[in-house]
């Protein structure tokens, strides 16, 4: 059971979506350091996702009522598990993004639709981490997150997309 | 204004190294509090960038699992940084003793439904899938759980918190029974062996507390099918809530055709059950949740001389709210009730008649608070109000009794690595009960607990209506000690632990049965239990293969009931073994099992051991359908599961079961799940 093909399109997508980023940032300010830390991904080169990660980390110290940073390292954090599930830094990584989810929960301006999209993200990292004993386990709440997070805000597009190619990745995996 | 100018323009080069004080620690994120300037450690912790701050400069530094660190300073070059392990808080701390968790545990799922329905010979039924677990026994005639020699009705099943007064399905003696409730109702099944804290009482071995799903996000709609059991469910997602129903019949009569049993059966068994759920987020920080069920049961068998016939009524439902009150408070309140009438005619001699109604409603309400990183205490109060009448030939009686109890529980990091619960239940009659548990947890792979406790809990109605309708609780004191180590791949548990029990019902076989109440029963039985578990599961022998072995080894003795002498109950074995694999190729999930449980003790002889091999097959056809299948017993040895006083011996009504059913969504993108309901 193969998921290379799900993983880049999954990490095509995500990259597509910082695009995005810019147009929800709080602060001038912020807004550039966000953008000049994620143009500074090659997505084949991980240690420069690693780098990208370790700055959103340190954006977010700067500004730390905001939901934004904590946003895109939850996402770069899960962008580089997907691409690199294996990866010796991967488990700790999904440890950081779990916990950045769980404190965006507890944040006032924090968007539903986002949080239950990154969940479903965490979760399909775990599958891709081991299909055979984590597809059928997690399968569930990767579907339940990404349709929470479209009844919530049904123009979702990062989860439209990571639910669509979701779909389709357990499709090939499980050769129907 | 030049020095300004200096600090503004230049650039400084901050280098060091990052270690916990015995190795590198690779991947730190070093940086200058108030700007990104900053690096990832290389492999051997060091670190090296560029600044423009020249003056005093705040680094931090962080790493996952690990306390962050500041410093403030002026010299940037060389620096020796060592990271401290950050302290587990109380709040994320999950202290495992004596408690085995499907579901979410440490926030991954360890087990879940589809674990349980594939495991061993469960054929999807909860009880028979903790029957895998160690501190369990093997008693096949009824198939209940009896724990660390414990009475089967001495473990409690709570359903979001509330008491189950009959969490199983019913049968003839002899005949093994199923819980009610379908795992898939689930996302969080926690089985403790013993030790629990102050929420819990009216049990005095262990507790089942189940939490059912969260609202589900999208529509349901499902079939499954097979030789002896049919079911249709489905669920309606709305914006904040979910409505769901589930029906299902189960007969045993096509499949004794095709496989006549031991049994002489007048009417096959069969069963009709109906649920349903309405769960609903009232607010983000308000849940409410309702279940609704309904088990008709049916059967008749030829006994003898008799015409066996049985007819039981069981209905439950509950309704639970939890919600966030703000600063940190949280409020949980409940109400259950259970409603179950059995009629059984010809129940033991010719043209007899047995009516049996018990009647609970519980209630709770309890309040919860994290204070800190240190302290968290929760406090309720709950009630159960009883009835049971019972009418059998000259022996009647009607209870009515209600059992208010209140409880605190706090828990303490006493220190970085040290946990203490400290808990408190008074009961009825003002019985105080303190509990506590005192847990080393150093890190997430190991844990030592210690456990100490007393649990009390009513008798069964009839010895209360045998003993002149007093409500003496039976007492029992716990002493756990647990030990759990685990890599990523293998997990061993460790727990010996000694029971001690008073107050037990003791009647004298003088005395007529249930003569309204004035009946010679006394509540001066005690007993002791002792032994240990241990439980290994590993992942790592080959890919894709999961491998347990649960051992028991229990000890025990009392005098209760009709007892002259204390003896060993005749429901313990003093050694169970279970060792299960499941090995997943492909879309095809292959489960393997064996079980195996040392002679019982029985005044005219000692069983044979107890032994059965079983072997289970999931296969996933498409992401909408699952077949499942299983055979119990697959070398057809004859168990002996207990004699009778004349001493016949009783054994399964038919040595092999083979199982396959077919489960079928019917949504369009939903696959693995036959959680319909």
């Amino acid at each position: 059971m193969t998921f290379q093909f799900f993983k880049n399109r999954v990490l095509a997508i995500a990259l597509f979506m910082m695009a995005s980023v810019s147009s929800n940032a709080q602060t001038p300010q912020m807004q550039a350091l966000i953008g000049q830390s994620l143009s500074k991904i090659e997505s084949s080169k991980p240690e420069t996702m690693l780098n990208c990660i370790a700055e959103l980390k340190r954006i977010d110290v700067l500004f730390p009522d905001s939901v934004l940073p904590k946003y895109q390292m939850a996402l770069q954090s899960l962008n580089f598990s997907v691409m690199n599930p294996r990866a010796e830094q991967t488990e700790n990584l999904l440890v950081q993004a779990e916990q950045t989810i769980s404190q965006m929960e507890k944040m006032k301006g924090a968007d539903l639709s986002d949080i239950c999209t990154l969940r479903g993200f965490l979760y399909m990292v775990r599958i891709v981490q081991n299909p055979a004993q984590n597809g059928q386990r997690f399968y569930i709440d990767v579907m339940q997150n990404y349709e929470k997070a479209l009844k919530i805000n049904p123009d979702n597009k990062l989860a439209q997309q990571l639910q669509q190619k979701f779909i389709e990745g357990m499709k090939q995996a499980t050769n129907q | 204004m030049l020095l300004v100018a200096c600090c503004a323009m230049s650039q400084t080069t901050v280098t060091g190294t990052v270690t916990d004080g015995r190795e590198a620690l690779a991947g730190a994120n070093v940086f200058i509090i108030g700007t990104i300037d900053g690096c990832l450690t290389d492999s051997l912790g060091r670190f090296s960038f560029q600044t423009n701050k020249t003056c005093q400069m705040t680094l931090r530094v962080s790493y996952i699992g690990y306390d962050d660190y500041t410093l403030s300073t002026d010299q940037t070059t060389d620096l020796l940084i060592v990271m401290h392990e950050r302290a587990t808080t109380i709040d994320e701390v999950v202290v495992t003793a004596s408690t085995y968790s499907f579901g979410k545990s440490d926030n991954f799922k360890t087990m879940d439904a589809l674990d349980v329905v594939m495991a061993g010979n469960s054929c999807g039924d909860i009880v028979a899938a903790l029957q895998t677990l160690p501190g369990t026994q093997m008693v096949g005639e009824n198939g209940k759980l009896y724990v660390r020699g414990g009475e089967s009705d001495e473990c409690q099943t709570f359903v979001n918190g509330m008491h189950v007064l009959v969490p199983y399905s019913t049968n003839t003696e002899n005949n093994t029974v199923r819980g009610r409730f379908s795992p898939f109702l689930f996302k969080g099944i926690n089985f403790s062996l013993g030790g629990y804290g102050g929420e819990y009482g009216q049990a005095l071995s262990s507790v089942l507390p189940m939490e059912t799903t969260d609202v589900a996000t999208g529509d349901k709609l499902g079939v499954s099918a097979s030789l002896v059991d049919w079911n249709i469910g489905g669920t309606k997602a709305f914006t904040n809530s979910s409505l769901s129903f589930n029906a299902d019949f189960i007969s045993m009569g096509l499949y004794n055709k095709l496989s006549p049993d031991r049994y002489d059966w007048t009417r096959p068994y069969r069963k009709l059950s109906g649920e349903a759920q309405y769960k609903t987020e009232l607010s983000s920080a308000t849940v409410l949740k309702t279940y609704v069920g309904y088990d008709l049961t049916s059967v008749g068998q030829h006994v003898d001389e008799r015409h066996l016939s049985l007819n039981e009524h069981n209905i439950y439902a509950n309704a639970t709210l939890k919600t966030n009150i703000g600063r940190g408070y949280s409020l949980f309140t409940g109400i259950a009730s259970s409603v179950v009438l059995d009629d059984i005619d010809d129940a033991l001699t010719l043209g007899d008649h047995y009516h049996n109604l018990r009647n609970e409603v519980h209630m709770k309400a309890e309040l919860r608070k994290v204070f800190s990183s240190v302290l968290k205490m929760s406090a309720g109060m709950e009630d159960y109000l009883r009835h049971s009448t019972k009418r059998y030939g000259t022996d009647h009686y009607c209870l009515d009794y209600h059992l208010p109890s209140a409880h605190i529980d706090a828990q303490v990091r006493v220190m970085p690595r040290l946990f203490l619960n400290v808990a408190a239940r008074v009961e009825r009659d003002w019985l105080l009960m303190p509990r506590t548990t005192l847990s080393y947890v150093p890190n997430k792979r190991f844990q030592l607990s210690a456990m100490l406790g007393q649990y009390s809990q009513t008798p069964e109605d009839d010895y209360i209506a045998k003993s002149g309708k007093r409500l003496t609780q039976s007492t029992a004191d716990h002493a756990i000690l647990s030990l759990q180590y685990s890599t990523g791949k293998t997990l061993l548990r460790v727990e010996p632990y000694y029971k001690k029990y008073h107050h037990l019902p003791l009647f004298n076989n003088d005395t007529p049965p249930y003569r309204g109440g004035d009946g010679g029963g006394t509540f001066d039985g005690y007993g002791t239990s002792r032994g240990f578990d241990i439980f290994v599961e590993n992942h790592s022998l080959v890919k894709n293969l999961t491998t347990t072995m649960s051992y028991s080894f229990n000890d025990s003795e009392r005098l209760y009931l009709d007892y002259t002498v204390p003896q060993t109950p005749d429901y313990v074995s003093r050694h169970n073994l279970r060792l299960t694999l499941k090995y997943a190729i492909g879309r095809t999930i292959v489960g393997l099992a064996e079980s195996y449980a040392s002679g019982r003790k029985f005044p005219v002889g000692t069983t044979p051991c107890y032994n059965s091999v079983d072997a289970n097959l999931t296969w996933l056809v498409s992401p909408k359908i699952i077949v499942y299948t299983s055979l119990n017993n697959i070398l057809g040895r004859t168990n002996i599961f207990r004699y009778n006083a004349d001493g016949t011996p009783v054994t399964a009504n038919r040595d092999r079961f083979f199982y396959i059913g077919i489960f079928v969504s019917l949504k369009n993108n939903k696959a693995y799940d036959i959680s319909i309901f």
